[in-house]
């Protein structure tokens, strides 16, 4: 997951709920077909997971060492 | 956009709010019993008030407000998804207060029935608790240290309330067991399986999110929940099978795994990116130097005898564990989990077409402020009627008042979410 394949990234990892949210939600209704969206939080948003699946996104996740859920979305 | 804000299948308010407003009224009545019984409570560890407050706190306040919240945040932090919270919310509050109740008053009144009934309802509740949580919870790949965590919390769970029921009714039948190195095994799961674990999964969470700090790293994390329970593990099978060096190198390694936690988390929110610190901020930062400095007790008494000996470290350690450690960072977390619950709620009755009032016209921040000021003062004065029994009545009122304004602070926002909700829903109407 490097940002020269995922041109779009939000880093929330310093924002209070729920902005991320609602910029992640901001961002994926802008997100054209074939791009991809890299979300970074300091946990696992369960509730945004629910909402992308009924949506028809897709996404992978990866913990890295420093604790930050490195989220990486496209459709 | 709004709707898909819904976090949808979250339990509705009431179903965690039940536990939170009840929970200082366990507190309040452990105050009041202080007040009542004076510098006698405080004489040794095992006076009928001395062990009827204990559970008012551990079982009356944190496991109400523990279990509340679970039900609440499985969704969100876990994905965990109960079916009918609102149910399980409804049962598990009734025999949770009503076994607090009847348990306390066992020890209080020294009746074997009252401990016996209480015992046994406080296990039932737990059980039924673990019913439901665990297969969905065991059903979920342990994807964050979070969830790992809280699987590993639920066996610390079943720990110390089976430890409790049988201790309940060893005491109640006169049953020849060990006790004292039973109860000090109870303790155990209770604050290092049970609330330990339950709080470093819960921190890896909150912590970053509510105080923008850096996250917890994730070995580290990772693997934390094991090492406490392999030393609660490692101190009942020295009970067990009676080898007391093992014991004491458990109770060492709890301790010091303890210490490393909070110390740092202190560093971590000494990274933080917010500015001001608010009141949840400053409540962790107390509760954590109080768990600090009471494993740092614990931990020089498990290597100096002398220490170990002294008749008032046992409830030094309780005050400063329960009073000064676990009840500030829980309150510290209700202080967000409720106006952001209450947020988010009337965010959805207003579909877009209202905005929600901010989350401080829900609970302000000098309200908050104010209370925590109580809170401290009280726990210096109970810090100080351990030394000095003679002010245990002034440190019982000032107790009561804390848990009195926390009450009040509570109610008054779920007083303001339902005024809210009523006028909003009035103004829909008319849309």
């Amino acid at each position: 997951m490097t940002d020269s394949k995922t041109p779009h990234v939000i880093d929330a990892r310093y924002m209070e709920p729920p902005d991320p949210f609602v910029k992640t939600m901001e961002m994926l209704d802008s997100l054209q077909a074939g791009e991809n969206l890299l979300l970074q939080l300091f946990r696992e948003p369960h509730p945004l997971y629910r909402v992308l699946k009924e949506n028809g996104h897709r996404y992978e996740v990866e913990l890295v060492a420093d604790g930050t859920f490195e989220i990486l979305i496209w459709r | 956009m709004q709707g898909l804000l819904s976090f949808d299948q979250a339990p509705p308010f009431t179903a965690p709010l039940r536990f939170f407003l009840s929970a200082p009224v366990f507190a309040l009545l452990a105050g009041l019993i202080l007040v009542w019984d004076g510098p006698s409570l405080l004489a040794s560890r095992w006076t009928p008030g001395a062990l009827a407050v204990t559970h008012l706190l551990t079982v009356g306040f944190m496991l109400q407000a523990m279990l509340g919240a679970l039900i609440q945040v499985l969704p969100v932090v876990a994905g965990v998804n109960l079916a009918q919270p609102l149910a399980i919310s409804r049962w598990l509050h009734v025999a949770l207060s009503g076994g607090a109740v009847l348990l306390s008053s066992g020890f209080y009144f020294a009746s074997a029935s009252l401990l016996i009934t209480g015992g046994i309802v406080l296990g039932v509740s737990v059980l039924g608790f673990l019913v439901v949580v665990v297969p969905p919870l065991s059903r979920t790949p342990s994807t964050s240290p979070t969830i790992r965590g809280l699987k590993m919390a639920m066996s610390g769970l079943f720990g110390v309330a089976a430890l409790g029921v049988v201790l309940a009714l060893a005491v109640a039948n006169g049953w020849s067991i060990p006790l004292l190195s039973l109860t000090d095994l109870h303790a155990s799961w209770g604050f290092a399986a049970w609330g330990g674990i339950l709080l470093a999964a819960m921190a890896y969470v909150v912590v970053p999110m509510f105080q923008l700090t850096p996250g917890y790293p994730a070995r580290l994390s990772w693997w934390y929940p094991g090492l406490l329970l392999a030393g609660v593990v490692l101190a009942s099978l020295s009970v067990w099978f009676e080898v007391p060096g093992i014991g004491q190198l458990a109770q060492g390694m709890l301790s010091f795994l303890g210490i490393a936690f909070c110390a740092f988390t202190m560093h971590l929110q000494l990274k933080r990116r917010r500015a001001r610190a608010d009141t949840t901020f400053r409540y962790w930062q107390l509760g954590l130097a109080c768990t600090i400095f009471a494993l740092f007790l614990s931990l020089t008494a498990t290597f100096w005898p002398a220490l170990a000996e002294y008749n008032e470290l046992p409830l030094l350690l309780g005050v400063l564990l329960i009073v000064g450690g676990f009840v500030p960072l829980i309150v510290g977390m209700l202080y967000k989990i409720i106006p952001f619950l209450a947020w988010l709620h009337l965010q959805n009755l207003g579909g877009g077409k209202l905005p929600a009032p901010a989350m401080h016209k829900i609970l302000g921040e000098k309200e908050m402020n104010g209370q925590m000021g109580s809170h401290a003062l009280a726990l210096v004065f109970l810090l100080g009627a351990v030394l000095l029994p003679e002010l245990a009545r002034v440190a019982g009122l000032l107790f009561v008042m804390a848990n009195l304004l926390l009450l009040w602070n509570l109610s008054r926002a779920s007083w303001r979410y339902r005024q809210q909700s009523k006028l909003m829903r009035e103004q829909l109407a008319q849309l």
